[in-house]
């Protein structure tokens, strides 16, 4: 059974549609600036990728807003876009339409703001369990759309939208659903969030005053990852439906692998990275020979991006440096667990124009990176076999395949 | 704030938290079922009435809460700190 993407939705730093984001991407613009929500005084990174200028209100009632924390909405707009963009899946039985979705870290802007409350003595809102949830997005998603099927939600730190994303495959080849609305959101561009992920040493703080050269991934002098926050939606179905229906079909989402690393909680690690990319592979039923693109996890981290560079060199061999690899990032930050949805859709982009978009802040690369990141400008290349990779914490490695029909 | 005032004031708030209601037609007698509020609901207007008025509903008390008025009445026997 072949599964096929059918639609495309997306609100990020760089554009909150696919065509703006796609745009954008492809010329490199970056969407890191000065953190514009929340007083930054106290923190060491104090720069991210917003989503700026989003407005719930153009979309949800005053009462949906009063009931769904940033991340919720975030996904609802790029759910909204990509079931407009599917068309007619009203012709499936409702029970038969899934969700299922990805977040790190689900709604914790209403955490941080109810916890702030708590401590003060002050009520707290009524919607704290139901907007801090995970499931939240994918439950609202379901409710506004009359999605009766499964409706699952994936929390695997950095990679959750990418397991999100196989879940869905899984559920699409097992026959517990026709069509699945799938793929990731995070809203945690946020004072306690950023300030535990600074105690870890994972954030950017060098580049306060350069906020758009800080997310450079494989660069010299890349001192970790820009925080970032967004959204990004699929909408999966059986090939031979999708063409009875007369969809538009964007990819084929062919294979999906993934791999702990059962090493340690925060550490990355070369095998489980190998091994999740040799599994979707072979889920696809494809040698490590047909890819011809890797949209890379790469955060920007010191440690992250060597090793996943040698992952790709130990996996693909004397073929590691012909293959292009970009980093999404590089322009965006790392909106946690949406990232690998956001890079999927990147990577059907490039499947669907031919365009590879660049790494940017490529201007010097680490010696110990040395693979074609595509630097810094697009590069024009016809591609069919595209790999996404999303490595998280907790040792959790995915990998998911996307090729043309 | 004399109770006129306080009374203008309540209605002006439920007016904007409403929806699909005559605005027109609340007032204090307004049970807040009659302004198509639900149980949820009324618990947010409750906690949204809270920060507007700067008064904190007793987490008891606030299940007798049922109308308008009842919120008009809980303010002014429970003023805001330094401003009784």
């Amino acid at each position: 059974m072949r599964i096929v993407v059918t639609g495309m939705g997306i609100v990020s730093p760089i554009g909150a549609s696919v065509d703006q984001f796609w745009k954008n991407a492809v010329a490199g613009v970056s969407g890191i600036g000065g953190i514009q929500s929340f007083d930054t005084t106290k923190q060491r990174s104090k720069i991210a990728g917003e989503v700026t200028g989003f407005d719930p209100t153009a979309f949800l009632s005053t009462k949906q807003i009063e009931q769904t924390d940033r991340f919720t909405q975030l996904a609802l707009h790029a759910a909204q876009q990509a079931l407009e963009d599917a068309q007619g899946l009203e012709g499936y039985q409702p029970r038969r339409l899934a969700v299922c979705l990805g977040s790190g870290m689900g709604g914790f802007s209403t955490f941080e703001f109810s916890a702030t409350r708590r401590l003060q003595n002050k009520s707290v809102p009524p919607f704290s369990v139901p907007r801090i949830m995970a499931n939240s997005a994918a439950a609202w998603i379901a409710t506004r759309y009359g999605l009766k099927g499964p409706n699952l939600t994936c929390s695997t730190a950095c990679s959750s939208a990418a397991n999100a994303i196989g879940m869905a495959l899984d559920l699409l080849r097992t026959g517990k659903a026709d069509a699945v609305v799938t793929g990731g959101a995070e809203a945690c561009v946020l004072p306690l969030t950023m300030t535990g992920f600074e105690a870890l040493f994972a954030l950017s703080t060098g580049f306060n005053a350069d906020p758009a050269h800080a997310s450079r991934p494989f660069a010299k002098g890349r001192d970790g990852f820009v925080m970032g926050e967004g959204a990004g939606i699929l909408v999966l179905e059986t090939e031979e439906a999708a063409l009875k229906r007369g969809a538009k079909i964007y990819a084929r989402l062919a294979g999906y692998g993934c791999a702990c690393d059962a090493t340690h909680i925060v550490a990355p690690d070369v095998d489980g990275q190998v091994a999740a990319m040799q599994a979707s592979l072979d889920d696809a039923g494809m040698t490590s020979g047909q890819v011809d693109y890797i949209n890379a996890h790469a955060t920007s981290t010191p440690i992250g991006d060597v090793i996943e560079t040698k992952a790709i060199k130990q996996l693909f061999g004397e073929r590691a440096p012909e293959i292009p690899i970009s980093a999404t990032k590089s322009m965006i930050g790392h909106s946690i667990g949406a990232s690998a949805a956001i890079g999927s859709i990147a990577a059907i982009m490039t499947l669907q124009t031919g365009t590879i978009h660049p790494t940017i802040n490529l201007l010097e690369a680490d010696p110990e990176c040395d693979l074609n990141y595509t630097p810094n400008s697009a590069v024009e290349k016809k591609v069919q076999t595209a790999l996404c990779n999303a490595f998280g914490f907790g040792g959790n490695n995915v990998s998911i395949v996307f090729t043309t029909l | 704030m004399d109770t006129a005032e306080l009374e203008a004031k309540v209605i002006e708030f439920i007016a904007s938290k409403v929806e699909n209601i005559d605005t027109s037609t609340i007032t204090t007698a307004s049970k807040f079922e009659e302004l198509g509020l639900d149980s949820m609901d009324t618990v947010q207007l409750l906690f949204d009435a809270e920060d507007a008025f700067g008064v904190t509903f007793d987490g008891e008390e606030v299940k007798n809460l049922r109308s308008v008025g009842d919120i008009i009445t809980y303010i002014s026997e429970h003023p805001p700190e330094g401003k009784g």
